[in-house]
């Protein structure tokens, strides 16, 4: 025991506000908002080479082929991104049908990580048209893969939610989830940090798992990067 | 687990998670915000609660997770606690519809909060310590908070974050040193 000790358990002593067990027990009480009811609204188009078209509303998938096998997939993982089970997408996509500044627009926004934003200067910046933004925004708008190609992690430079295909209210449900939904996952049997989604992650019981902040703080516990899906390039 | 003995729980250990979180994330809001997703998620679990668990371990793990992905996303934009929250600064929630802001893009404001009871001389002294504990690296800083906010032993803490009694101990060890040498070097130049 030294005066660190002391000055530690001080420095920690914290009271908690008034009402905090009564704002938490309403809490409990609240529904929780069931954002994977929603996948019956989205509709997936695909072709041979992925996932041509995400739609939102009525309508029914359209794919024939190979292209099912996508829009299954798709829908899967789509299914599970709402559901807070999954960070990343796997099923391919099929741009072919988008110009050459919009694919570059949406191979940048495809490069935002989950659960962050950037603004639509700053995309274009990246893409080496600094003047660019409202055209960035026209390109997001149209884009064809909304959820998949994240474009609603595209934000107004003033923190305003800017246009969303889908509606502004769907955006906001979006970012929420993905503020809430941890990205990296240990296992404490294996020692192996995972990203959210990952099929070894997802064997994952309850009890045996731990969130942790980088691989490299994962690692300064003990813990490796897992070889699949490998986590190092999804939280650098 | 039935709703009621949830409930009762909640309310039992609701003070000790929000003074881990508090502790963690520097301000109210936040850590209130940890607290209740931490204890949702709990809730939404409680069936596949089993009682060889100790109930401590699983909520404390709960809200070290839920706190320890919030600090990842602040490293991702650039800052950690900062200094106008180390008295307890207030912000608006996270993310809340209300005030129309952007989930992890918030302003800061300063004001005082959640700290009950600080004398005025300690600010000081407690400003650097928020400092110098921003030096500590994320997996030890949780040790240290879990530890002297509730006093809780080496086995519980490996239980809580899944690692061994000894990268427990080594982690505390190597927190309070670099806590130490922090605080030593703000006393001299007197920067950040």
């Amino acid at each position: 025991m030294d005066r660190t000790d002391d000055m530690l358990r001080d420095f920690f002593a914290v009271t908690a506000p008034a009402g905090l067990g009564d704002r938490l027990r309403a809490a409990l009480r609240e529904e929780p908002a069931a954002l994977e009811a929603l996948i019956d609204r989205f509709h997936v188009e695909a072709s041979e080479r992925g996932v041509a078209r995400l739609s939102y509303g009525r309508g029914r998938d359209v794919a024939a082929g190979r292209g099912r096998r996508h829009a299954e997939q798709a829908r899967h993982e789509l299914a599970e991104y709402l559901a807070g089970r999954r960070t990343f997408f796997t099923v391919p996509v099929d741009l072919a049908g988008v110009g050459e500044f919009q694919g570059r627009v949406l191979a940048e926004a495809d490069r935002i990580p989950f659960g962050q934003v950037t603004s639509y200067a700053a995309l274009a910046r990246r893409i080496g048209h600094p003047r660019a933004a409202r055209a960035v925004g026209n390109a997001l708008g149209a884009n064809p893969v909304p959820v998949i190609v994240p474009c609603h992690r595209v934000i107004r430079g003033d923190g305003s939610w800017g246009h969303y295909a889908f509606g502004g209210a769907l955006k906001t449900r979006l970012l929420e989830l993905e503020r809430t939904t941890p990205l990296l996952i240990g296992c404490t049997s294996t020692r192996i940090v995972c990203r959210r989604g990952c099929a070894h992650e997802q064997r994952i019981g309850e009890h045996g798992r731990v969130v942790f902040a980088s691989v490299a703080d994962a690692a300064s516990v003990g813990y490796r990067a897992c070889k699949a899906c490998k986590p190092r390039d999804a939280a650098a | 687990m039935d709703e009621r003995t949830f409930e009762r729980l909640a309310e039992e250990y609701a003070r000790r998670l929000y003074a881990v979180a508090y502790r963690l994330l520097g301000n109210r809001a936040d850590a209130e915000d940890a607290v209740q997703r931490a204890l949702m998620k709990c809730f939404a679990a409680r069936a596949s609660y089993s009682p060889r668990w100790a109930v401590s371990t699983w909520l404390y793990r709960a809200v070290a997770n839920v706190c320890i992905d919030e600090l990842r996303r602040r490293k991702v934009r650039g800052h950690e606690v900062s200094l106008d929250d180390a008295e307890g600064g207030e912000r608006p929630r996270a993310g809340s519809r209300e005030s129309g802001t952007v989930p992890g893009v918030r302003a800061t404001r300063g004001g005082v909060g959640g700290v009950a009871s600080t004398p005025p001389t300690s600010i000081g002294r407690r400003v650097d310590l928020t400092r110098a504990l921003s030096r500590v690296p994320r997996e030890a800083r949780m040790l240290l908070a879990l530890h002297y906010v509730n006093g809780l032993g080496y086995r519980e803490l490996a239980a809580i974050r899944g690692i061994t009694v000894n990268t427990v101990k080594s982690q505390l060890a190597r927190g309070k040193t670099i806590l130490r040498q922090a605080l030593e070097a703000g006393g001299h130049d007197g920067s950040d």
